[in-house]
């Protein structure tokens, strides 16, 4: 009788906890009590123990005891799922619009041409290079006359310079800096010189102000060629790998032979582009071996020594990483622009 | 520099297109930057011959022409032109022509009638009257009636040639001419330079010698050479056609064949020449001087110029004549009514007629030439190739004997040079036979013996001195293509040196870095502003002396910026007119100034970071703290101070002082200054010494042990008058504490009315702790009283 009513209240319970629904789950507790309350059906049945006969004892004892564990089982099943879905629907009621936009503080940006002399530092530095400044409001003396360009001398032509009287002026190429590297170090030693410079000459391509990056090695013994490997690395670093550089005859006075360096365009590889004009390479650096007559002028031995030097222009550097359209933009300040940096 | 292909091959039998000879001169280091065929607003367009004129059925002002345009043709054409008649000779614009101004020709109906092509002007062929009579007429060009019909009109009028225009460098100033580029051509090619015709016929009638009609003197250092030759029987007219074609292709106005012949010689040997009408010399003497202070002179283009010592004169027995290489006289020019002339073929320094034109402002062909430098060699060939077209020309007869004084030596130079020096400055394997083909052929004759090479350089390339300048000629025509597939050898022979970014610039980079992080851009400003800048920013005329531009673009930009504050506040200026709002901007830069006025030395140029922000919400001790986050990167140790900047707040605003100096300040522009660049008021900037802070000492950290035992917080609120600063407060509460103090900071300020005006409560938490134990109550209690009592005693704090 009493194994029946256990059996009986086994499946019947396990049923009734089988079917609560999540939204009624609060009856959860109150099967709880129904079962195992104080006056719980199987607290009930328990009772009825003392009525079994003793040898039948052990064995319905051992079914309350059975029955108690399935029911309790079923419970916390059942309640570990409702647990389960709840922490589902609390992470589903927390969800964010993640379109919605970041908080804190923006990030600026840094100008294109600080990133771009950055960049050649690190290259040119890993490379040997130590990095040098020099002043801005120069003396005529280093500007042209140490640079092999003689006062009323037909090269002067070459740079419409801004002067503040017969022997001070802006200088007009960062080469300024490198008979005052010559004169101040000793042999061999490889220098860059990122800086402003100054030209009497404003229009659409042409700012009154810009920036070079001068480039000076002094050594016993390089060559054009190591000018040539040198260049070709850090326009493959500063481009990409797939760049490429070509050599023109040209003149500077302080530079003997002279070129000029075309790079392969990076925007069309030396197709043709808008960018350079159809030619797939664009013109961007002077460059040459060291006129012995800037060395010995600088007091360095040209016999025994020889060097090469190389002028960037950053401003067209610049532009060309960026694919800025107008030289002007640089100088601006618009944040329209300079937040395109970022 | 213009020349062109028809006179290059005069000299050179050129094989090759003229792209092709562009690109040769361009690969060598002559860049041609233009080539213009003559031509090329001119095909379809013959030489016809109006046969009949009738009138047009329909209009008044229309005639219907019919035209032989030779090969047995006859065209129609109507026209309005009325300077035209029957066997009158014309330019005709046939179908498919694209004249110079525009139009293009096709075939077309007035009023009915057909019409095949155009009568042409002068104008729509692109001449004058210069250069052709009768282009200069209002109407149809009438051409000379021997002109076949049918030909084209091109090759009638000489306009068939095709024109480079040539970039020649400062060094190759034997290059700015007609043979000098046809050297290069030779040695491009591997052709020889033609003999150019330099004979000419003397008068042998006339007994007369040069000496009778002048005598010439040098008295200048800055005269090398003076030639001077004589023309009797002058016979001033148009010079010929082909003359004045070439000299109309290079851009140069056909004038009459003595002053052609003048022009045609400098652009073909680049010698400039200059023709005087003989009867006005004065005395028949040429005195090559210095000009005087005082003397003037009436110029070719109508100026009168002063002229002064630095300045070269041909002057005769009493007054200047020319302005030595760069301009003639109006008094001793050649003109129509000149019979005798007298022809000067000089050399002078380059340096003087530099001096000279920019003295005076005048720039010539001329002087464009002796700038440059003219090899005293070239004086002798321009005067033979002058007197050779005189005689071709029939303008006069020539007299026996030309003068020649020269103060110049002008020999071959020997220069021996060695082969492996060459190969190690080009850094690649030239052989040696190919360096003594190459410089054989630039007319430089080369002797190859062992290493060294013999090389014989002629006079006109002055610009060779060594081995350097040998090894550029060497490959410039070598070719660097040569570098294109080289391997990489980087430094493979040269020494190992360590690289260093400067000091200055790796802090400004974790500024810049920081900055950016905090929301800031980065500007680049001009360095060049107005000269008001000091006035503006109300900086002190004499800490900031003004470097000044002597020749400036504009009065914006004519000096050098005394401080960054300009830059930053004209660049917040601009973006707010722009419509950019929330502004947080700084810049690297340097400020220049003068230590003396005038400069006698290098300014003293500083470079400083200059931060600005114009934001809402944005205050002073925002920008104190981006000023304390950026000087951490540094082992500064610092105090603050009121600053006295004349452009800041002098209540908002504070120096930060190492030593005595001040390294930053930072805070609220000035309300005038504001106003001043048109800007907002709140707007608060930084400026900071990188220099000073780049050259000190690494940042060496000092970590003290932390205690086991637990820390002790208490608060204390306190209230104390407004003059009393957070500064003060913090110090007696740090002393106070003794050894137990482990640290105190300011959490809150209150102010109100119940306070009382002046009146402000500051609430400091006090972290207190023990190395060996832990705080007891009482211990703690004990130095809260401490505190609470020095607070009262030296800031009269009342507990709250």
């Amino acid at each position: 009788m009493l194994i029946e009513e256990l059996d009986k209240l086994k499946i019947e319970t396990l049923k009734e906890i089988e079917y609560v629904q999540y939204d009624s789950r609060k009856d959860l507790a109150e099967i709880k009590v129904k079962i195992f309350g104080k006056n719980g059906a199987l607290t009930v049945l328990s009772k009825g123990m003392k009525d079994v006969d003793p040898q039948e004892r052990p064995r319905v004892g051992a079914l309350i005891n059975d029955v108690r564990k399935s029911i309790e089982e079923k419970f916390s099943d059942k309640e570990n799922e409702f647990k389960a879905r709840e922490l589902n629907e609390k992470l589903e009621n927390e969800k964010v619009d993640i379109t919605e936009p970041s908080k804190g503080q923006k990030k600026g940006a840094i100008h294109p041409i600080s990133d771009v002399i950055d960049k050649m530092i690190d290259i040119c530095v890993k490379m040997g290079f130590s990095v040098v400044e020099g002043p801005e409001v120069e003396s005529d003396y280093y500007n042209f006359e140490a640079m092999n360009i003689p006062k009323n001398h037909p090269s002067r032509d070459m740079q419409d310079t801004f002067f503040i009287n017969e022997n001070i002026l802006l200088r007009s190429q960062t080469s300024a800096v490198q008979a005052r590297e010559m004169e101040m170090r000793k042999p061999p030693f490889k220098i860059i010189c990122p800086g402003k410079t100054y030209r009497n000459d404003s229009d659409s391509t042409h700012s009154p102000i810009f920036h070079q990056l001068e480039g000076l090695v002094i050594d016993e013994n390089v060559s054009m060629a190591d000018l040539k490997s040198m260049l070709t690395i850090l326009m493959k670093r500063l481009f990409g790998e797939d760049t490429s550089i070509r050599f023109r005859p040209s003149f500077f006075p302080f530079t003997e032979p002279s070129i000029e360096v075309d790079v392969s365009c990076p925007t069309c590889h030396g197709k043709g582009c808008g960018l350079c004009k159809g030619t797939g390479m664009l013109e961007l650096l002077g460059a040459g071996i060291v006129n012995p007559k800037v060395l010995e002028m600088a007091g360095i031995d040209s016999k025994k020594y020889r060097g090469f030097a190389f002028g960037f222009g950053l401003d067209r550097t610049a532009m060309i990483l960026n694919s800025i359209g107008n030289i002007k933009y640089l100088y601006k300040n618009d944040i329209r622009f300079l937040e395109q940096m970022k | 520099m213009k020349i062109t292909y028809n006179w290059l091959k005069e000299m050179v039998d050129i094989n090759v297109s003229p792209e092709e000879l562009a690109e040769k001169l361009t690969g060598a280091g002559m860049e041609v930057e233009d080539i213009v065929y003559q031509n090329k607003h001119l095909h379809h367009v013959v030489v016809g011959k109006i046969i009949k004129i009738e009138k047009h059925p329909e209009a008044d002002r229309l005639v219907v022409c019919k035209v032989d345009i030779g090969q047995g043709q006859v065209t129609q054409i109507i026209t309005a032109a009325t300077n035209v008649f029957e066997g009158a000779v014309v330019p005709v614009s046939l179908e498919g022509a694209d004249l110079v101004n525009g139009i293009k020709i096709s075939k077309t109906k007035m009023r009915g009638v057909e019409s095949f092509g155009m009568f042409c002007s002068g104008e729509e062929l692109g001449i004058d009257e210069n250069y052709f009579e009768g282009a200069g007429v209002n109407g149809i060009l009438i051409l000379p009636n021997d002109l076949k019909s049918g030909t084209p009109v091109e090759d009638a009028l000489m306009l068939n040639d095709v024109v480079f225009d040539v970039n020649i460098t400062p060094n190759r100033a034997d290059c700015m001419s007609v043979i000098g580029i046809a050297r290069e051509v030779c040695a491009l090619l591997g052709k020889d330079l033609k003999k150019l015709n330099l004979s000419y016929d003397i008068d042998v009638y006339s007994k007369d010698v040069i000496r009778n009609f002048v005598n010439v003197e040098i008295n200048t250092p800055n005269c090398f050479r003076y030639m001077a030759g004589a023309i009797t029987n002058l016979n001033i007219q148009r010079s010929p056609l082909w003359m004045r074609a070439r000299l109309n292709a290079v851009g140069i106005k056909p004038i009459n064949n003595m002053v052609d012949i003048t022009n045609y010689v400098l652009i073909e040997i680049g010698q400039p020449l200059h023709a005087f009408d003989k009867d006005n010399i004065g005395g028949g003497q040429i005195n090559v001087r210095q000009a005087k202070e005082g003397e003037k002179i009436l110029a070719l283009d109508h100026s009168e110029y002063d002229l002064n010592e630095d300045i070269m004169v041909i002057a005769d027995d009493s007054r200047p004549m020319v302005i030595a290489g760069v301009i003639g006289g109006m008094d001793s020019c050649i003109t129509d009514k000149t019979t005798t002339c007298v022809l000067e073929s000089a050399v002078f320094d380059l340096k003087s007629v530099r001096i000279t034109s920019r003295n005076i402002g005048v720039r010539t062909d001329s002087s464009a030439r002796y700038e440059k430098g003219v090899n005293v060699a070239n004086a002798e060939m321009g005067i033979a190739r002058a007197l050779h077209l005189v005689c071709k020309l029939k303008c006069g007869k020539v007299v026996r004997g030309v003068i020649d004084i020269c103060n110049k030596k002008n020999d071959v130079r020997d220069i021996v040079c060695s082969v492996k020096l060459i190969n190690d400055i080009l850094g690649i394997e030239v052989p040696t036979t190919e360096m003594v083909r190459i410089l054989n052929s630039l007319g430089i004759e080369t002797k190859a013996l062992g290493d060294k090479l013999n090389c014989k350089v002629p006079p006109y390339r002055e610009d060779i001195e060594n081995d350097y300048d040998l090894a550029e000629e060497i490959i410039r025509l070598y070719g660097y293509n040569h570098y294109d597939s080289i391997e990489y050898k980087l430094f493979d022979k040269a020494s190992v040196t360590e690289g260093q970014n400067h000091p200055r610039l790796s802090l400004e980079r974790e500024f810049r870095k920081s900055l950016i992080e905090q929301g800031f851009y980065e500007n680049i400003s001009y360095s060049l502003v107005p000269g008001d800048i000091n006035k503006k920013l109300m900086l002190d005329e004499d800490e900031n002396k003004l470097v000044k531009i002597a020749n400036p673009l504009s009065e914006d930009i004519s000096c050098m910026r005394t401080s960054l504050a300009h830059s930053l506040l004209e660049n917040i200026n601009y973006n707010i007119s722009v419509g950019n709002k929330e502004l947080r901007i700084f810049e690297c830069g340097r400020t220049y100034k003068a230590k003396t006025i005038p400069l006698n030395e290098l300014p003293i140029e500083k470079n400083v970071l200059a931060i600005a922000v114009c934001e809402n919400g944005f205050d002073f001790f925002n920008m104190k703290g981006v000023v304390e986050k950026l000087l951490a990167f540094t082992s500064v140790q610092y105090s603050l101070e009121r600053s006295k900047k004349s452009f800041l707040h002098p209540g908002v605003s504070a120096d930060v002082v190492v030593d005595g100096q001040v390294v930053c300040s930072f805070g609220k522009i000035h309300p005038v200054v504001a106003k001043n660049y048109d800007n907002p008021e709140n707007i608060i900037y930084a400026e900071i010494d990188t220099e000073y802070l780049a050259e000190l000492p690494v940042k060496v950290r000092n970590v003290k042990a932390i205690s086991k035992f637990p820390i002790v917080e208490r608060d204390l609120a306190v209230i104390v008058n407004e003059d009393v600063t957070v500064e003060q407060m913090l110090s007696s509460i740090k002393s106070s504490c003794g050894k137990l103090y482990f640290s105190v900071a300011l959490f809150d300020i209150y102010r109100s009315q119940s306070l009382g005006d002046d009146k402000k409560s500051l609430a400091f938490k006090i972290k207190l702790s023990d190395m060996e134990k832990t705080l007891t109550d009482e211990e703690v209690n004990a130095v809260m009283k401490k505190v609470l009592k020095a607070l009262t005693f030296k800031h009269g704090a009342v507990l709250r």
